[in-house]
């Protein structure tokens, strides 16, 4: 498998989510009943079952609720990266992303940092959001 | 069913061939989804998320890991059956151990074998005119918060497991202290850590005092994965800890046999649990001696 098999496959409903990432929005959608800001996408608020929502564009700036680093390569596309930091963050806006904290040395990675995204063009379809330190 | 009668005898059952037959490997990269974009795979780096927010709520790390991984290989080191039965562990080869995905070391990852275990469930009644002595079922209790872990508040207790536990306890009617011996799922050293701390063991962040000093090895005094479990013997899924609580019941269990053999209490009642995903489900069950 080559990296390129690894990028996230969209489905009908987190299309609009990895189609704005091309753009180098970060959309969520907010619940219209309760609003609940949500992550993963669905077609019902997780917390009250409502179906109405709407897109909303995250700032982009949010905190680490934990990490961890990789030193271990489980796929060959990430060896050379070796060591790397998957992180969750969670959005000012309310929802929780795994992502990449990049740009920041190990020993000053923390639960509750504050970071910002940042874009990682990987190839012309796919733009994944890792996060900044913000300093 | 049994109680209804819709069958007399209910065989519960696992195998695998992780070494060969890459299943284990196939079922972890289906876990990880449109995460492996970021490099996240399987079950490692999801617990060492969940283990570096319990580092950051609460008192805990490798000097409380540590010692889950040396007791537990002591009793391998007196289980036949064990993958590491040779393979003795001092604390320097714990921290040596290379890192997997910080803060878990490998000795904190359960092992990777070929195998099967099976139990057979029947009536108590008719457990009692077959050959071997019986195990009661004494509590159950299962609780499943479910969220994708991603999105999980959970990572540093209370899991699945306080609400599983306390059920358990309440159904047979007793409380920690009865407990003789524990068989924990035990998939990484913070498993049993949190697990533990959620059945009410110890207080929060009380871990690395309550572990330290031989509490859970040959001698302790709350014994616990007495055939090595996950991490030392073999990965069964549930059926690691419950097989092994059950022969311990029957006194079945050799040199690693729990009474006068390995300087512990004689076992009435012994305590297990499992669990699923990442800290997404638990189960506690409580056996009693029949
Ligand atoms: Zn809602």
């Amino acid at each position: 498998m080559s990296y390129d098999q690894l990028t996230p496959t969209p489905d009908a409903d987190s299309k609009p989510f990895w189609d704005a990432c091309r753009n180098h929005q970060l959309m969520f959608q907010k619940c219209a009943e309760c609003g609940d800001v949500r992550w993963p996408p669905s077609i019902l608020c997780p917390q009250c079952h409502c179906r109405d929502a709407e897109w909303i564009e995250s700032v982009g700036k949010g905190t680490v609720y934990s990490y961890a680093i990789y030193h271990q390569a489980f796929h060959p596309a990430f060896a050379a990266k070796l060591p790397y930091v998957v992180a969750i963050v969670q959005l000012d806006e309310g929802p929780m992303i795994l992502t990449n904290i990049i740009g920041c040395p190990h020993e000053s990675l923390a639960c509750e940092m504050p970071v910002q995204v940042a874009w990682d063009d990987v190839s012309e379809e796919c733009s994944l959001p890792k996060f900044l330190p913000i300093l | 069913m049994l109680e209804a009668g819709i069958c007399k005898y209910v065989v519960i059952t696992y195998g695998h061939s992780a070494l060969w037959g890459g299943g284990m490997y196939q079922m972890l990269l289906q876990l990880t989804g449109n995460e492996a974009a970021f490099g996240h795979f399987g079950a490692v780096g999801g617990y060492a998320l969940a283990a570096m927010r319990g580092m950051h709520e609460f008192s805990t790390g490798p000097e409380t890991w540590k010692h889950i991984a040396m007791g537990q290989r002591k009793w391998a080191n007196l289980n036949p059956a064990a993958m590491m039965h040779k393979k003795a562990m001092s604390e320097e080869d714990y921290y040596n151990a290379p890192m997997v995905v910080e803060p878990l070391r490998l000795f904190d990852n359960c092992l990777i074998n070929d195998g099967g275990r099976a139990i057979i469930i029947t009536t108590a009644e008719r457990a009692r005119d077959l050959k071997q002595p019986p195990v009661l079922i004494a509590g159950m209790g299962h609780h499943n918060p479910s969220n994708e872990i991603g999105q999980a508040k959970y990572m540093a207790g209370p899991t699945g497991a306080k609400k599983a536990g306390e059920a358990a306890f309440q159904m047979a009617g007793i409380g920690v202290g009865d407990v003789d011996a524990c068989q924990i799922y035990d998939c990484f050293t913070y498993t049993v850590e949190l697990t533990m701390q959620d059945y009410g063991f110890f207080g929060r962040g009380e871990g690395e005092d309550w572990f330290k000093g031989g509490t859970i090895e040959p001698g302790g005094r709350m014994p616990l994965n007495t055939s090595g479990g996950q991490l030392s013997e073999a990965y069964y899924m549930g059926l690691t800890p419950m097989s092994e609580a059950v022969m311990q019941l029957r006194g079945q269990c050799g040199d690693r046999q729990l009474g006068p053999k390995t300087n512990t209490k004689e076992p009435e009642i012994i305590l297990c649990s499992d669990n699923g995903g990442i800290l997404q489900s638990n189960a506690c069950y409580i056996f009693r001696k029949g």
